[in-house]
Formats: structure tokens, C-alpha cells, sequence
């Protein structure tokens, strides 16, 4: 049979070879549809409902089509696209070794499910393919699971990920049942009809249900550990998209299922944002696996959507409509470009572990020389997530940022003293996150190598070279073209808070972004990149009138009177983040350790061993405490489960007397 | 012959027939003997076809006449002529060695009725004009139910929890046919064949249990827990 299936394949491909292409092929047709669809969605929206034929009464397999649900899937498509392409050249050397068509099969899997869970219309489909988005994630993470920690992590993701999924489940039962049905249409504003105390609680469920996915802080801790695992194209989608889904789910609950939510709720959510954005950033700072790295700044750019949504909630709670549409439209950007820009950077790090087989920045550097293209891409997306202009992080935070302004004016309450706090902790995360990147950026690609490996390194093949091309340029479209972008937000603001903003946003010449509020400010990319050229062109004409009569002297770089510098004089990045550490020792409480070996004096040490490392904060006080807990009470239930037909008959019996006896009284 | 088609008469005949169910229930529990306790259990379950056809009678439902039929074909004749060949297979004549030893078995069985009787009496409605056949019978009914239940739990051997589940079988039975005068004629007939496949099942599980563990103390599959 298997010679047969070799003998007939087309073209002469072998298994794997056909596996690698017919999935991915396929992956990036699914993509390239569902991009079309779904633009068609945001800015055309019908409305439209589909049911399967199979379902019953109760659990029918509906999708519905919304704007906000199309806008999701549009971040889906593009990104799928992109890590589709790429994914031909990155597997390509996998082939013979690993089983690509298990891959293949859940990647699609996985696609399949990300589109369900952000179209489906009913509590029971949604569920079903949340899980099986779950499930199949739990799989490519665990796809190379001959390695222990990979194994670990895929563990953790998979116990957290149901963990979450239960308080979803409560949380989608209290609605269920205040509704009558398990349709979404039904739950539309129906939280906010619920006595206060429910509120508070369905709030509370969703909001860490969903939290979980998408990585709030404390609830990160499988992130980091689970994205870096995985295979750098799945990593890209995880950090892209899958968390995603979190925010997808808490922006259904906030601005669909609830009305208007008390405004603590807001408050809460707003606390949380600053909170994983702060902590993620100074994290990431920390780390020297390029990919862990890069995980953490998951967690703080979904700190940045949760502040958006934070502020869009509190805006609501205190009848603000075009201010709350404001932050919304900050914290959905944010969303979209943080799938594109985080996805290029995930791509660019596979790039460097395709070629230098590894993740530590320490053994890199250099690289730009050998892959000019990967680290041209991966500057780009550095440079947007840093939120600097005139790329697209940049807009998203700028609107953050102006909806945060404007809210101090909003009310004369104390809350309002919180956005400008909130303000400017964000201002502190984006600063921290640019000087993350100039880390990330300069260690591992500039300077020289610092190791084999890095010094061997080869550019990444054309396809993958095209997937982070596509993803670079759209980091630059978003950014420039922002202000024909944002009418794009109209449908979803008429959808979820009832105003259209989109006009207010760009002003007259359609290529100067406002805030749209009393005295907000106003920015243009397009004007920014225009200067950036223009400036750049001076010393071009300084040199033109002046520097070619001057004569060009050429030497070696400066190397403090000890010549012949080697990668041992290289800035590390350990080096780099010490002062952050030390400022910041309080949060990470530093541990290091020096040994030196010395034979004659103390002065001339042969040779000397440094380790150095951080308190992994929630881990020691929360998580270890909690699992401890864990094990001690499953021991102590072991013993109900006793081995013994006795006993568990005496438990039902037990049960159903007083089941009997209750329904008596009752 | 006019009690022949006495409706009231028909109730106190069946009353007194589910009386005895209970009675022999109870005798089971008390009943020490392995052979005693199968014949105990035919003719508890022949009072219960009995039941089924007075009650067909009274309320002119032929088709009660079927369950009852039935009845006796599979719970008088052929379970206690499987079991019997069983318990003769495997060689076994000794006593039952209940958990809770006997006097205090039958006290708690007396308790469990009363619990029956409080859940029974939350089912009358004597002002609602509903049929009040279901009075007496259906707490009859609970508590035979219950006491099987409690048999199950309080013996050790595979064997004997086989048939405290063919009397809690019965208890079920009678419940059913008291409150809705019979069922469906598809739900009798798969209630019977699913008490043959029971029966049957559990058989061979006994059988297997022993050559195992040398033993039908089903307190010895505790060395199955990891």
C-alpha cells in the first residue's frame, strides 16, 4: 500500500515532501478566502447566520458573521497567510526526521478552530471549538516531545487552558440560564440584566476564563513557558492569534453580553493591563532566549489591549460612548498589529534558530551580515513593537494613549486620577520595550559572532523570506496608512458601543490622525516618514557640497589600545539589562553567583564562572504554593477513593437517600 | 363473585401481595443461606407477577398480562435456575457473610423503610382525587429498593451482590407498575431482556472473579488500585 501511495504520488513527491506542501498549500488557500471573507465582513456587514444541518435543538453548529467576529479573522487570515508561506522553507529540512503531515494535520486543525471560535453563535459550538482549538494547540506545542521541557510545557498550557475553560463554562451557564437558551443573539445585553451580585460574578468568570488564554498576568505562566517550545511557525500563530482568542472572547462578554458593566469592572480591567504590561516588559528585559523573550512581550502587548479595554469599559460605566469607541478602536488596533508585528518577530527568531540552532542570544550576533533579509525584518518589527513611529505600534499606542488623556477630563471623580497614572506607566512599558529591543536587535545581530554557529549562519530560504516580508509590510501599511484603516472600526464601534468614529479620527487632508476629543492631540505617520526621508537626506547633501573635496581615511575600530577585539569584548545582553536589574531588584531579587579560580594571586584569576538569575516571582509565591496544596488535598481525597465496591456503593446509596430526602422537603 | 370486579378490592389484594414483598425482602436480608435466598427471590418476584396481573384485571390493560407473563418466565423460573446451576458450578455451599451482621441488618432495613414511607407519603395526594393504589405500594416499592441497595453494599461475595441488584431490580419493577399501571409493552420487554443480560453478564464476571482472585470477596479487588 505505502509503495503504491509513493509510486502514484503527483510529480514524483515523496510522503513527506507531499504532506509539507499539500497542508501548508492548502493552509494558505483557507487564509487567502478567509481574508477576502472576512473584509467583506467588517466593511460590508451583513449579518449573516449559518447552521450545519446536523445540529439539534439545543446544540446547533451556527456561525454568525459580525464585524467583530470578520475583524478577528481578518488578523487570522493574514497572519495565517504569512506563516503559511513561510512554513514551506521552514519545515522543509524537518522532512524525513519529524512527522510533518501530524503537523500539517493539526495546523489546519488549528486554523479550522480559531475561525470557528471567533464566528460561532451559540455557547455549545463556541465551546467545542474552543477546546479543540485547545487541543490542537496542546499538540503542535507538544510537537517536539522527545525534550522534557517541552513536554512540561505542553502539560501546563493544556492544565491551565481547562482550567480556564471551566470558569467559561460557569460563566457561560449563568447566562444560559438567565436566558433560556444557549443562543448568543439571546445573551446580547443581557449581563447588564442581571442583579449586581451576579454581574460581578459573571464578570469576575469570564475575566479570568478568558484571561488565561490570553495571558494576563498572573495567569501567564504557561505562555512563556509554552510558546518558546513550540516550532517557531506555531509560536508565530500562539503568540499571534491564539491569545487572541482571549481577547476576542472578553471583547463578546464586555461590549456584547453586558450593556454597560459597572465600572469597577473597567477599573479591574484596567489595573490588569498596566499590570501584565509593566511586568511582561521587565520580564522580557531578563531573558536571553530570543523566543521566551519574545513570549513575555505577549504578555505586556496584551497588557496594552486590556488598558484600551479597560478605559473603553469605564468610559461606558460613565456614559462617555465616543470616548469608550475611542479606547475600543485603540485596544482592536492593538490587537491586529500586535498579531502581525509579534508574528513577524516570532518568524525572524525561527529564521536565526533555523541557522544558528539556537535560541540563546549569547551565542549569537553578527547575524546581520550573513541574513541581511531576516534582520531587516525582524528590525522593522522590533521597531513597531517598541510602538516607534512611523510603523503601525506606534498608532495603536498613540490612540491609547490619547483615549487615557482624554479621560482624566471625562469626570471630576477620583477614578479619573487613574488613566493619567495608567498613562504613564504605559509611557514607562514602551520605553522599557524599546530598550529590550535595542537588546534583542543589537546582541543578536550585530557585533560579531559569539559563537560557531552564529558565525555559519546562512540567510533563510525565499519562502520564508516572503512570509516576513508580507508580515514587514503590513507593519509599514498599518503605520502609514492608518488613517485609511481606521474607517474600517466603524462597523465594529456601531456593533459594540453604538457611534462611529472612524470620520472623526483623520482630519481634513485624510493624512493627519486626531484623537477626536477636546483638546486631543494629532499625529501623521505618513508626515513623520516623509521628515524621517527628508532628514535622512541632509548629510547626504552636507556630503555632496562639501565632503568630496575631503579626503576618506579608513581604520580600525576603537579598541582602547588593546588590539585585535574578539566576540570576549562584546557587550552580552546579561551586560546589557544589569542596570534594570539592579534598579529593579526589588521585583526580581537577583541571585548570582561568582567562582573564581585563581593560582597565584586574587588579581589573575585563570578562569572565572558567573551565573546569574531572577526570582521567578508568581511561580515561587503563587503557583508552587498552590500546587503544593493541590497534592497534599488529592492526597488526602485518595483515600475516599478506596479501591472497594463497598465503599462506593455506600456513596451512591449514601447520595441517593439524601437526594430522596431532599426532594421531599423541597 | 362481584369482588371480581371490585376496583377497591382489586387495591387491598394488591396492598397486601406488596406487604409480603417487603416481608420477603426482609427475609432476605436476614436469610443467611445462599439456595434460601435465590428461592426467596423467585417467589418474591412470583408475588410481583401476581401483582402485575391483578392490577392488568382491575384495570382491563391486557397488555399487563404480558409483564407478567414475562415475569414469571424470567424471574421465577429461568434467573433462580441460572443462579442455582451457578452457585452449584463454582462449588460453593457455605453461608453469607454479611458486613453488618444480621439483627442489625434488619434494623436498618426497618429504617430505610421509614425513610420510604416519608418519600411515598410526599407522592399522596388523596384531595386530587389521583389513584390512590400508589399509596402504600410505591413506599413498598422505595423500600425494597433501598433494601436491595443496602444488600448490595452489606455482602461480600460477587454472587450475592448479583441478586440484592435483581431485588432492587424488583423494587424498580414494582414502582413502575403501581404508578403508571404499566408501561409500554417495549420498555417491560427491554427491562426483562436487560436483567437476562445482567444476570448473565455478572455470571460470567463472577466466574472469572474467582478463578482470579481464587476468591468472590470482591473486597480483594482493592489490589487492583494503583
Amino acid at each position: 500500500m505505502r509503495w503504491e501511495l509513493t509510486r502514484f504520488s503527483p510529480g514524483g513527491l515523496n510522503a513527506p515532501r507531499r504532506a509539507r506542501i499539500l497542508a501548508f498549500g492548502l493552509a494558505l488557500a483557507g487564509a487567502l478566502l478567509e481574508i477576502a471573507a472576512a473584509a467583506v465582513g467588517v466593511l460590508a456587514p451583513a449579518g449573516a447566520v449559518f447552521s450545519l444541518p446536523f445540529g439539534v435543538e439545543l446544540f446547533s453548529w451556527t456561525v454568525r458573521l459580525n464585524p467583530l467576529s470578520c475583524y478577528f479573522n481578518l488578523a487570522l487570515g493574514i497572519l495565517a497567510a504569512a506563516v503559511s508561506i513561510y512554513s514551506f522553507g521552514y519545515l522543509r529540512d524537518m522532512e524525513g526526521r519529524r512527522n510533518l503531515g501530524v503537523l500539517g494535520f493539526f495546523y489546519n486543525v488549528l486554523l479550522l478552530s480559531l475561525t470557528l471560535v471567533f464566528t460561532a453563535a451559540n455557547v455549545f459550538f463556541f465551546l467545542v471549538a474552543w477546546e479543540v482549538m485547545a487541543l490542537s494547540a496542546y499538540f503542535l506545542v507538544s510537537f517536539e516531545h522527545e525534550k522534557e521541557a517541552t513536554r512540561r510545557a505542553g502539560t501546563v498550557f493544556l492544565i491551565m487552558s481547562h482550567a480556564g475553560t471551566g470558569l467559561l463554562l460557569v460563566g457561560f451557564l449563568i447566562l444560559a440560564q438567565a436566558a433560556g437558551t444557549l443562543d448568543f443573539a439571546a445573551f446580547h445585553h443581557l449581563a447588564s440584566k442581571l442583579p449586581p451580585s451576579q454581574q460581578g460574578l459573571v464578570f469576575i468568570l469570564f475575566f479570568l476564563g478568558f484571561g488565561v488564554k490570553a495571558g494576563v498576568i498572573p495567569l501567564h505562566v504557561w505562555l512563556p513557558a509554552a510558546h518558546p517550545v513550540a516550532p517557531s511557525n506555531i509560536s508565530s500563530l500562539m503568540s499571534g492569534i491564539v491569545i487572541k482568542t482571549g481577547i476576542y472572547g472578553m471583547a463578546l462578554v464586555f461590549f456584547d453580553f453586558f450593556d454597560a458593566p459597572p465600572v469597577w469592572a473597567g477599573m479591574v480591567v484596567l489595573c490588569a493591563g498596566v499590570v501584565s504590561a509593566l511586568l511582561g516588559v521587565l520580564y522580557a528585559l531578563m531573558e536571553h532566549d530570543l523566543k521566551r523573550l519574545l513570549a513575555y512581550h505577549s504578555i505586556e502587548n496584551i497588557g496594552i489591549i486590556l488598558i484600551g479595554f479597560g478605559a473603553a469599559l469605564v468610559f461606558r460605566g460613565m456614559g462617555h460612548p465616543e470616548l469608550a469607541a475611542l479606547a475600543l478602536i485603540a485596544a482592536l488596533y492593538h490587537t491586529l498589529n500586535h498579531a502581525i508585528f509579534k508574528g513577524l518577530l516570532f518568524l525572524g527568531a525561527g529564521s536565526v534558530l533555523h541557522s544558528t540552532r539556537t535560541r540563546n542570544m549569547e551565542e549569537m550576533g553578527g547575524l546581520i551580515r550573513r541574513m541581511p533579509v531576516t534582520a531587516l525584518c525582524f528590525l522593522v518589527g522590533a521597531v513597531a513593537i517598541s510602538g516607534l513611529p512611523p510603523l503601525n505600534g506606534f498608532v495603536s499606542e498613540w490612540l491609547t494613549y490619547q483615549a487615557l488623556l482624554a479621560g482624566f477630563g471625562s469626570t471630576a471623580e477620583l477614578t479619573r486620577v487613574a488613566f493619567p497614572i495608567a498613562g504613564a506607566l504605559l509611557a514607562l512599558t514602551a520605553a522599557l520595550a524599546a530598550a529590550c529591543f535595542v537588546k534583542a536587535f543589537g546582541i543578536s545581530f550585530l557585533a560579531l559572532p559569539r559563537s560557531e554557529h552564529a558565525a555559519q549562519a546562512q540567510e533563510a530560504p525565499v519562502s520564508m523570506r516572503i512570509g516576513m516580508g508580507i508580515l514587514a509590510a503590513g507593519c509599514l501599511a498599518l503605520g502609514l496608512g492608518a488613517t485609511w484603516f481606521l474607517p474600517v472600526f466603524d462597523t465594529i464601534t456601531a456593533q459594540t458601543i453604538g457611534v462611529k468614529m472612524g470620520a472623526s479620527l483623520t482630519a481634513a487632508n485624510g493624512l493627519v490622525l486626531t484623537s477626536g476629543t477636546f483638546r486631543g492631540g494629532a499625529v501623521s505617520t505618513v508626515g513623520m516618514a516623509a521628515m524621517l526621508v527628508l532628514l535622512s537626506a541632509i548629510p547626504g547633501m552636507f556630503w555632496l557640497a562639501w565632503g568630496r573635496r575631503s579626503r576618506r581615511a579608513s581604520g580600525p575600530t576603537w579598541d582602547c589600545g588593546l588590539p585585535g577585539l574578539t566576540a570576549d569584548n562584546e557587550y552580552t545582553a546579561t551586560g546589557f539589562s544589569k542596570p534594570i536589574r539592579m534598579i529593579f531588584s526589588a521585583l526580581y531579587r537577583p541571585r548570582r553567583e561568582i567562582q573564581a579560580d585563581y593560582e597565584v594571586s586574587l588579581y589573575y584569576p585563570t578562569a572565572i564562572r558567573f551565573e546569574s538569575e531572577i526570582e521567578p516571582a508568581f511561580e515561587k509565591h503563587f503557583y508552587d504554593p498552590l500546587q503544593a496544596w493541590l497534592f497534599r488535598f488529592a492526597g488526602r481525597m485518595r483515600s475516599v477513593q478506596a479501591g472497594s465496591i463497598h465503599a462506593y456503593l455506600a456513596y451512591i446509596f449514601v447520595a441517593l437517600i439524601a437526594l430522596l430526602l431532599f426532594g421531599v422537603r423541597g | 363473585m362481584d369482588f371480581l370486579h371490585n376496583p377497591e378490592f382489586g387495591d387491598k389484594l394488591v396492598t397486601l401481595m406488596a406487604a409480603f414483598v417487603l416481608v420477603f425482602q426482609i427475609a432476605m436480608v436476614g436469610q443467611r443461606s445462599l439456595i434460601m435466598n435465590i428461592r426467596l427471590f423467585g417467589a418474591q418476584s412470583f408475588l410481583l407477577a401476581a401483582i402485575a396481573a391483578v392490577i392488568a384485571h382491575y384495570n382491563h390493560a391486557p397488555h399487563i398480562y404480558v409483564a407478567a407473563v414475562m415475569t414469571v418466565l424470567v424471574k421465577v423460573i429461568l434467573v433462580p435456575v441460572l443462579l442455582e446451576r451457578l452457585v452449584d458450578r463454582i462449588e460453593i455451599r457455605h453461608e453469607i457473610e454479611p458486613i453488618v451482621n444480621v439483627p442489625l441488618s434488619i434494623v436498618i432495613s426497618g429504617g430505610l423503610t421509614l425513610v420510604a414511607y416519608i418519600v411515598g407519603e410526599s407522592f399522596y395526594h388523596p384531595e386530587t382525587g389521583a389513584a390512590s393504589l400508589g399509596h402504600n405500594t410505591l413506599a413498598v416499592a422505595i423500600s425494597v429498593f433501598l433494601i436491595g441497595f443496602f444488600m448490595m453494599i452489606n455482602r461480600r461475595k460477587a454472587l450475592t451482590q448479583v441478586f440484592a441488584l435483581l431485588t432492587l431490580e424488583n423494587g424498580i419493577f414494582l414502582a413502575a407498575i403501581c404508578l403508571t399501571y404499566g408501561m409500554p409493552l417495549v420498555v417491560d420487554l427491554g427491562v426483562f431482556f436487560d436483567v437476562l443480560v445482567a444476570v448473565l453478564v455478572l455470571g460470567i464476571l463472577v466466574y472469572r472473579i474467582r478463578e482470579t482472585f481464587e476468591s468472590m470477596d470482591v473486597s480483594k479487588l482493592r489490589r487492583l488500585r494503583g
